[in-house]
């Protein structure tokens, strides 16, 4: 079963939680999934800088992971979610949303297609009784992993480098592959936009890995980072979160929370011409009542949880991701902004940023500028084969 | 490969109304059923039952929209007294709303069952309006005919409920969802009169007496007045009478034909393709099997999940198996004057005796002294007396559908040995009458008939299956999702019983998809 957090046991430590621990001055912990996961170790600018210019490892074990097998698998998932399964070819992973009979999204995540039909999904809730739910009648297996697979993140240019010095070759990996070394799987995949890599390995196996790249990275600039520095990195590359850019509609308690793929400005993962999935026909005759957009905000002060406003008037959404972004060198946001105020052109849309300096409060209205596309997408991403600085 | 309006699977009593109703309306029709003869439920091969036995409520707004005119039906009906059996004398005879002993003497509760039943009637009335029609609710828009026809029936619904009165309107509403056990010891003791009550609540249903919601099913046994009537001719003239009306609509019949898969194209049915692998088009594919087996033959993987998960979970679980003797002669029950020996007769002594026979099933076992409906259709309608001797047809209460070890032989031999114990009671030389049994299991009747669960309503006529959440949620308006399928079956709105108006109900809603 999924790990829920159970607040008589409190949070249990992740495989490799004792390296966390001895590396841990900030002794900031926050509960991923049940497990104590860092939201910092050292100090964030670190941890980030650290993650864009050298190379920075995460525990992402807490994810959840499904292993989907059986001749009606690749079915299965076809229903789930709402891009077409097919197109994935064995040895590549794919970014997929997967949405409720209304059309609103449950959850996103990735998935490796292990083999013609052997799946693995990788998301952030729980999702083993709703996968069970899509393939009864269907002759497939379900199996949680999330207990039994661990997962780091080696992210950052150097992240190659630190690979090949542990001794695993991956030049030839492109951005989204995936390749079985033996005592582990990696892929070509992350959460911060940047080159990185994923290492997957049995759950005993993983203090090993870590120690192995450890040793790997002495002089590649390596260093552990927590979800602080991540979320720099991943609101950077325009990524979401469940739960604070959407709510996971499974996971909400009030009507009409939930988010269509086309109101995240994920329309281009949803094919309507595939067949039939699951909210296809509520999607098809839905009209979109907003949509995320990602901003340039006027000044250098973070909008986060910003309210979003109209020529300066009407309250029209709100910013659910708002960051300096140290690298773009821009003051960047995820906001939710209803239509039709989100499409209009030019846009007026300014954010309303409350800041608390020494125990003056001061607000102030800040434009807000539509971006296409990641606010930073460097090259390096994905270069084959990858730089090793 | 072939061409029609609209394709109907399944020859049950709903599929035939189904048919016969888009034939009127100028559609051609293709009916196909699996087994070799039409009427599912209430079909039989010789003229004497086989599953169904009487009528309850089959109305006349069926007969009007299948085109057999404002008169009657083509076959001739008895109405039936219904005997409550007392083990040791005493029986009770009912005519709809009197009661009165076997013997002619007067029943003390007689007064007090005749008000519950006419209060009963009442409601019945009121729900029939919403029983009718299809469910409310749906997607139409409030300024569409469809929307508008819907609030000003709603509307009437709520008027007639005001008209009730202020206390009247209350009870019925603190009623309504409450059991019938309270409500029918509330008025009288326990004995053969409430178990007659007890027992017509929960026929066909995996409830007791007890159980939440029985009041309505109550309600709906007394619909259209409670009477209960023998077709003469036996069901057979009744199906005929439905085949001749569907026939005469120019609907194709095909027997011995089952649907293997329904073929799709896009979002939209467009056919079937038989056992053959013959190919039959239409633009209208109307299921009376249950939910499921609908999408399965669509396939699932054209449903949401949440879907197939309701239809996954729809209750069906039947409780009843029917049980055919044959008698080497007439039985004698002790006490009963001979003219009633043709009435419905129940063997239900008490509510409480319903009660304690529902409990085994809740757990996978059947009733050790079930509740038994019993009939001698051959006293009434000579044609009906069974080959070479006496057929007793009876609904043996409960029989579960899940039995713990499975309907074996001898669970079977079990069932039936508990059945004549129960009949003995009453008519002790009956076990010696018989000579032929057959013990129709709930499987046995799902086997041959398609019914999920062998459940004679397709899905439980429980508050959460009912209306606009019948057989459940999202399935409720005969749709499915998948454009050009519809259910018409027992499954859906309002419900089983040889009555037609499911069949009825989905027909008028396929027809306002497009010519």
């Amino acid at each position: 079963m999924s790990v829920v957090t159970d607040p008589k046991t409190g949070l249990i430590d992740g495989p490799v939680h004792d390296r966390l621990a001895a590396l841990s001055r900030a002794r900031g912990w926050y509960g991923w999934a049940g497990y104590a996961a860092p939201s910092v170790l050292d100090t964030v600018e670190f941890e980030y800088f650290a993650l864009r210019n050298q190379c920075a490892l995460l525990d992402i074990s807490p994810m959840h992971k499904y292993r989907l097998t059986g001749p009606d698998a690749t079915a299965v998932l076809n229903r789930l979610v709402t891009r077409d399964v097919t197109r994935i070819r064995p040895g590549r992973v794919g970014y997929a949303v997967w949405c409720d009979e209304e059309g609103m999204v449950i959850d996103d995540g990735t998935l490796f297609r292990l083999g013609a039909q052997d799946w693995r999904l990788c998301c952030q809730e729980p999702m083993l009784t709703w996968l069970i739910e899509a393939a009864w009648g269907f002759d497939a297996e379900v199996r949680d992993d999330s207990e039994t697979l661990a997962g780091l993140a080696l992210q950052g240019p150097t992240a190659f480098a630190v690979l090949e010095a542990a001794g695993w070759d991956v030049a030839t990996l492109r951005p989204f592959d995936h390749a079985d070394l033996g005592e582990v799987m990696i892929s070509r995949t992350g959460f911060t936009g940047d080159l990185g890599y994923e290492i997957w390995m049995p759950w005993a196996e993983a203090p090993a890995v870590w120690d192995r790249l450890w040793q790997a990275g002495a002089n590649h600039g390596l260093r552990a980072i927590g979800y602080e520095a991540v979320n720099i990195a991943r609101i950077e590359a325009g990524f979401l979160t469940a739960g604070v850019d959407f709510q996971p509609v499974h996971a909400t308690e009030r009507l009409h929370r939930g988010k269509t793929p086309f109101e995240l400005g994920l329309g281009r993962m949803v094919d309507m011409a595939k067949g039939h999935f699951n909210g296809r026909r509520a999607l098809a005759g839905a009209r979109p009542r907003s949509l995320l957009m990602r901003v340039d905000v006027e000044g250098f002060k973070p909008a986060q949880n910003a309210l979003v406003y109209h020529r300066r008037r009407r309250e029209v959404g709100h910013v659910t991701s708002g960051v300096w972004s140290p690298t773009a060198k821009r003051n960047i946001a995820l906001a939710h902004v209803a239509l039709p105020w989100a499409a209009r052109t030019p846009p007026d849309l300014w954010a309303e940023i409350y800041t608390l300096e020494e125990g003056r409060w001061e607000t102030r209205m800040a434009r807000l500028t539509p971006v296409e596309g990641a606010f930073f997408a460097p090259p390096r991403a994905r270069a084959t084969p990858p730089a090793r600085t | 490969m072939s061409r029609f309006d609209a394709i109907v699977i399944g020859g049950g009593v709903n599929g035939l109304v189904a048919a016969a109703v888009l034939g009127r309306r100028g559609k051609s029709v293709c009916l196909i059923e699996r087994s070799g003869r039409l009427g599912g439920m209430a079909g039989a091969e010789g003229a004497y039952p086989r599953m169904a036995h009487l009528l309850h409520n089959l109305g006349p707004l069926v007969r009007r929209d299948i085109g057999l005119g404002p008169g009657d039906w083509p076959f001739r009906t008895v109405a039936l007294p219904t005997v409550a059996l007392a083990p040791g004398g005493g029986h009770v005879r009912i005519d709809g709303a009197e009661a009165r002993f076997a013997d002619g003497r007067p029943h003390p509760d007689a007064e007090a069952y005749r008000a519950l039943v006419t209060r009963l009637r009442d409601y019945g009335a009121l729900l029939r309006r919403l029983a009718e029609a299809p469910p409310p609710g749906g997607e139409a828009a409030w300024a569409d005919p469809a929307a508008l026809k819907q609030v000003l029936r709603l509307g009437g619904f709520g008027r007639a409920l005001r008209q009730m009165g202020r206390a009247e309107m209350r009870t019925f509403l603190k009623v309504l969802l409450s059991n019938a056990h309270d409500l029918i010891l509330d008025e009288m003791p326990d004995g053969p009169l409430a178990g007659a009550l007890a027992a017509d609540a929960v026929r066909g249903l995996a409830l007791g007496p007890r159980s939440p919601g029985t009041v309505f099913s109550l309600i709906y046994r007394h619909g259209h007045g409670g009477t209960v009537s023998l077709p003469v001719g036996g069901m057979a003239a009744v199906i005929a009478a439905l085949a001749g009306a569907a026939e005469a609509a120019a609907v194709t019949i095909r027997t011995g034909t089952a649907a293997a898969r329904l073929l799709c194209e896009g979002d939209r049915a467009i056919g079937v393709e038989t056992d053959t692998g013959e190919v039959v088009m239409a633009r209208r594919v109307l299921s009376s099997t249950s939910p499921l087996a609908a999408a399965r033959m669509a396939g699932l993987d054209r449903f949401d999940i949440e879907a197939t998960r309701r239809m996954r979970l729809v209750r069906a679980r039947g409780t009843v198996a029917k049980i055919n003797l044959h008698l080497s002669a007439l039985p004698r029950i002790d006490g009963l004057p001979d003219d009633l020996l043709g009435a419905r007769l129940l063997l239900a002594p008490s509510a409480e005796a319903v009660e304690t026979a529902f409990n085994p099933a809740k757990y996978g076992r059947m009733s050790d002294d079930p509740i038994l409906e019993a009939l001698l259709p051959g006293v009434t309608d000579p044609a009906q007396t069974g080959d070479g001797g006496p057929a007793l047809s009876i609904i043996a209460h409960y029989a579960p559908s899940d039995l713990a070890g499975g309907w074996t032989d001898a669970a079977r031999d079990r069932l039936l040995r508990a059945v004549l114990a129960r009949l003995a009671t009453v008519a002790p030389d009956l076990p010696g009458l018989v000579a032929r049994s057959e013990v129709l299991c709930p499987g046995r009747i799902e086997a041959e008939t398609g019914a999920p669960g062998g459940h004679w309503h397709h899905a439980d006529l429980s508050l959460d299956q009912l209306l606009s959440v019948r057989p459940a949620n999202g399935l409720g308006h005969y749709a499915m999702g998948l454009k050009g399928l519809y259910l018409c079956g027992a499954s859906t709105h309002p419900g089983g019983d040889v009555m037609g108006l499911a069949g009825r109900n989905a027909a008028l809603a396929a027809l306002e998809d497009g010519p």
